[in-house]
Formats: structure tokens, C-alpha cells, sequence
């Protein structure tokens, strides 16, 4: 069990350590930020594309008639009951009589007069839109089955496409972040892998003396652990000074393609950058430190 | 204590490093083990130091009993002894006074008794006034000095000395040497490697001679002459039961 003063003693070993042989060590920040930076930006393109199909979603609705035989209560009750449904996003009402002046428009001026009052032959419409295409079928048939509710009309195909599309975004962005995690973890492990290298006499005075394994471990993680955290800090910093420079000059007029702004990221965006850059620097100190805690013999390997 | 049992070593290279090795060197002996390269003596230190494990047979160092070892158990076990190197494994980042400190360090010791012993042990060996110097600084005796003083800070109950005198002059591997005998006087077990044959007709301890494996003699340990004083700090540093 190590003692208070032991951990103390370690830490100080660990930062000491890191200033000592701080060439390597900024050569690590260096390797590991430039990761982090390309997982960053794969995220943030993941994001934008993600919000860009959200945004595409919206205009993606339903138009759901209703029974011409249903009274105002049944019109408010039905409309209620669309409000409450987990994946319905928004409801608007549009009466037969607003359906008709919208729709109506390109009909001749008499024949529009014989379609009014009694005579409209247009059901009173919800239009409906959704939070997430991918549930759109369950959707789609909890609305038909509902009482009072003639018929529903929407567009399958753009939703059918943009929910695949989606889905292939989803699983490329993480795949992408992924790799470059063990990317960045391997780059890492061989760059620690020197700076261990560079010390393993200390490694092996250590173990000729009598050191725990995790007393030898625990300066090179505390080690890991700064190196990660002074990467994951400066990453983030560069991530959002150029993130924001890039959402300054490229304003799009179709809101379709507005870029995510950087306030909406930045909570995800720093704890991902402080944890990854910490645990990619732990893992990669324990990873590299393994060879020279197994091997018993000498330190010239 | 170490205790050889018909033990065999032999790489995976196919080479037999020790054949058939019968050893028993009691606490508080001074043994030196000669012999020309490629007689067993590097294996043999190894095998001590738990470094490496015998092929068969047994080895039993400090009353461990290696073959049972359990790799946890390691370090606690090296605890038991001190080691002296030929090329000195001095940090050269760290002052004197830190190297020496390192040993006590790294196995969890107080400041105040590292403070206390590290100057003591800094003191027997004349190396006082060099705490706070690099080891570069220093010549190969003053080195050498510093990794005995590494290996003895904690106290061990045997000394392992691997060709300690293979970098210094003859006067500093004499005097060396005579450090360790003196060291042994207080009751540390010193086991010493060497192929200096001179060096070790000046002094009156047991010789155990390696040759391609074997044993090929053993003069037995003599018989003590008087015990030498090495000062009040030998006191503070000395034997075990201390």
C-alpha cells in the first residue's frame, strides 16, 4: 500500500521527469495534438453533416387528413394526442377552409366558388414533422391507426434516403474518430517508447533495488497523464480558434448548410480533448513501459 | 546465506552456462568468484539476483527459495541485497547525493531516514564534500565509491560486487576492495566477481573459480583475523543487525 508521502514523492518524480526530458515530451504534446485535432475536426464534420440532415429532416413532413364526418372537439382532440407522440417534432393545423385558399389558388375563380362552404371537399389537415426519419414507418402507422384519421400523405422515398444517408454518416464519422484514436494511441506508444528507452537505467536501478512494478509505473503515468492533459488543452484551443475563424467566413445562405456554432460544442469538444489526451497518454505510458517491466535481465535491450 | 543445489543453466541458444553447480557461502562470508569469460559468472550473478532461473536445481539466497518466487515477491526479495556494477549505472541527471537517495526512495523510505543515512554512508566513504556533484564530475574511483555507497545505503544483507574494480586503477581497486572488507567486518555477506587473480591473492577470502560451467575449486572460507575498525559510520551503516 503506498503511502501519502510515497504519492507525493511519485508525482513530484513524474513532473520532474517531464520537464528532464521535456523534448520528447513536447515532441509527444506535438504528436498527440495534431491526432486530437484530426479526431476534433472529424467530429465537427460529423456534427455539421449530422445537423445538416436534422435540418433536412424538418422539411421532411406528413399531412395527415382527417374524417370529414369529425367535430371541432375531435379536430382539438386529435390534434392533441399527434402533440404527444415521442417522435413528432411539430403539428400544425390547417382547416379544410385554409387548405382550400392555400391550395386553391390555381383553380379557376368559379370553380373555386363552387368548392366553398358546404361544398369544400378538402378534409381538415395536421401537418406533422418529425424528430427522427429513421422511426418514420412506426410513425406513420401509429398516426394512420388513429381514430378520425382518413388517410396520411407523405413523401417515403426522401425519408427512406435521408435516413440511410444518415446512418452511413453516422457510421463512417465513428469509424473515422476510431481510427484515429488507435492511431494516435499508436503514434503515441512509440513516442513514449523513447523517452522510455532514454531511461532504462533508472528502469533498471529501480527493479536491481527493489522498486514495486507500480512504483517504477507510476512517475512514467503520471508523465502520460501531463502530457496528455497539456495536448488535450492546446488542442483545444487550436480546434476552436480555427473552428470559429472557419464558422466567421463561411456564411451560407441556405440555413440548410449553416455551419454549428462553436457554442453549441464546445462542453463535448473540451471534456473530449482533456479525457482523450489523458487517457491516450496513460494508456500509452503503461503500453510502453510493459517490455521493461517484464524483462529481467539488464537494461542494454 | 546462498546455496547453489546441482544447478544447471542452459540458454535457448543451446549454450550450458552452469553444469551441475554445488555452492554454500554462509552469512557473513567473503567470497570471491573468478574465472575467464564465458566461465558461468555472469549466469551465476544472474541467477542470484533472481535475474534468471535455473534450467534445474535450486538456488536459496537470504533464505528465499527462488524456484517459489513469485514474480510480486521480486523486489521484496532484492531489498535483501546491494549490487555494485562494473560500469558504475550511475543517472548522470542525478547529484550524489540523489543517486544514492534513489535506492531509498524507490522502496518507500522516510525523508528523514534517507537524509540521515545517505549522509552517513556518504561519510564512510569519503564522499562527503561531493553530494552535490554530478557524476560526470567525478573520476571512475569517486564513481565507484558512489555506487557503493547506492548498494549500501539500504542496509542489504549481501553485497553483490560485479567486476567492481574492471574500471579503475590499481591503488582504487585495491582500496575498493579493502572498503568491502571492511563493509563484510560488520557483518554483510560480500560476494565478489572478478578476474583480477592479482587483486585477489592481496587479500585473505575465500575464492571460488569458475571454468566453462563447473566449479573447478574452492578454497573454503579462511580462517578471520582480527575484525578492523572502520569508524563510527560504519556503525550507522553497517550489518544487518544494525
Amino acid at each position: 500500500m503506498m503511502r501519502f508521502h510515497d504519492v507525493q514523492y511519485l508525482v513530484r518524480e513524474g513532473c520532474r521527469n517531464t520537464w528532464q526530458n521535456r523534448l520528447m515530451a513536447l515532441a509527444s504534446v506535438g504528436v498527440l495534438v495534431c491526432c486530437l485535432l484530426l479526431t476534433g475536426f472529424s467530429y465537427l464534420v460529423f456534427v455539421n453533416v449530422d445537423q445538416m440532415f436534422q435540418n433536412a429532416y424538418e422539411q421532411n413532413v406528413m399531412a395527415v387528413y382527417l374524417n370529414s364526418d369529425q367535430t371541432d372537439e375531435d379536430v382539438v382532440r386529435i390534434g392533441e394526442a399527434l402533440e404527444e407522440m415521442d417522435n413528432v417534432a411539430s403539428v400544425t393545423y390547417l382547416s379544410k377552409e385554409e387548405f382550400l385558399a392555400q391550395y386553391g389558388a390555381a383553380l379557376q375563380e368559379n370553380t373555386m366558388e363552387s368548392f366553398e362552404g358546404e361544398n369544400n371537399p378538402l378534409p381538415d389537415t395536421y401537418i406533422v414533422s418529425m424528430k427522427d426519419l429513421a422511426l418514420f414507418q412506426q410513425t406513420l402507422d401509429a398516426v394512420s391507426a388513429m381514430p378520425g384519421v382518413e388517410e396520411v400523405s407523405y413523401d417515403a422515398d426522401t425519408a427512406a434516403t435521408l435516413t440511410k444517408v444518415r446512418q452511413v454518416v453516422m457510421v463512417v464519422g465513428g469509424t473515422i474518430i476510431v481510427v484515429l484514436l488507435a492511431v494516435s494511441l499508436f503514434i503515441i506508444v512509440n513516442t513514449i517508447k523513447l523517452t522510455v528507452y532514454n531511461r532504462r537505467l533508472e528502469i533498471y536501478i529501480m527493479k536491481s533495488v527493489g522498486a514495486t512494478d507500480g512504483f517504477i509505473r507510476f512517475p512514467f503515468v503520471v508523465e502520460g497523464m501531463l502530457v496528455g492533459l497539456i495536448a488535450g488543452g492546446v488542442g483545444y484551443g487550436l480546434i476552436a480558434l480555427l473552428y470559429r475563424t472557419l464558422v466567421k467566413n463561411f456564411v451560407f445562405e441556405n440555413p440548410l448548410l449553416a455551419l454549428v456554432p462553436f457554442s453549441q460544442e464546445w462542453m463535448p469538444l473540451l471534456i473530449g480533448f482533456l479525457a482523450g489526451g489523458t487517457l491516450v497518454g496513460i494508456c500509452g505510458s503503461v503500453i510502453s513501459m510493459g517490455k521493461y517491466l517484464k524483462q529481467e535481465g539488464g537494461y542494454g535491450a | 546465506m546462498i546455496e547453489f543445489q546441482n544447478v544447471y543453466k542452459t540458454y535457448n541458444t543451446g549454450s550450458h552456462a552452469l553444469e551441475d553447480v554445488n555452492l554454500h557461502i554462509d552469512d557473513g562470508e567473503f567470497a570471491f568468484i573468478v574465472g575467464a569469460s564465458g566461465a558461468g559468472k555472469s549466469t551465476f550473478l544472474k541467477l542470484i539476483r533472481r535475474e534468471e532461473t535455473p534450467t534445474s536445481g535450486e538456488v536459496i539466497v537470504n533464505n528465499y527459495r527462488l524456484s517459489r518466487l513469485k514474480r510480486k515477491e521480486i523486489p521484496y526479495f532484492r531489498r535483501t541485497m546491494g549490487i555494485v556494477f562494473q560500469d558504475f549505472r550511475l543517472i548522470n541527471t542525478m547529484t550524489v547525493y540523489d543517486n544514492v537517495a534513489f535506492s531509498m526512495r524507490v522502496i518507500g523510505r522516510p525523508r528523514k531516514e534517507i537524509h540521515r543515512r545517505v549522509h552517513a554512508v556518504l561519510k564512510l566513504l569519503d564522499l562527503q564534500g561531493k553530494s552535490n556533484r554530478y557524476p560526470l564530475e567525478l573520476s571512475g574511483g569517486e564513481q565507484q565509491r558512489v555506487g557503493l555507497a547506492r548498494a549500501l545505503v539500504n542496509k542489504p544483507a549481501l553485497i553483490i560486487a560485479d567486476e567492481p574494480t574492471g574500471n579503475v586503477d590499481p591503488q582504487m581497486s585495491h582500496d575498493i576492495v579493502e572498503m568491502l572488507s571492511q563493509i563484510n567486518e560488520h557483518g554483510t555477506t560480500v560476494l565478489m566477481v572478478t578476474h583480477e587473480h592479482e587483486l585477489v591473492n592481496q587479500f585473505n577470502h575465500r575464492v571460488i573459480t569458475l571454468e566453462k560451467g563447473h566449479i573447478v575449486s574452492d578454497t573454503g572460507a579462511p580462517v578471520r583475523p582480527a575484525t578492523v575498525s572502520l569508524g563510527s559510520a560504519a556503525g550507522e551503516i553497517g550489518g544487518v543487525g544494525e
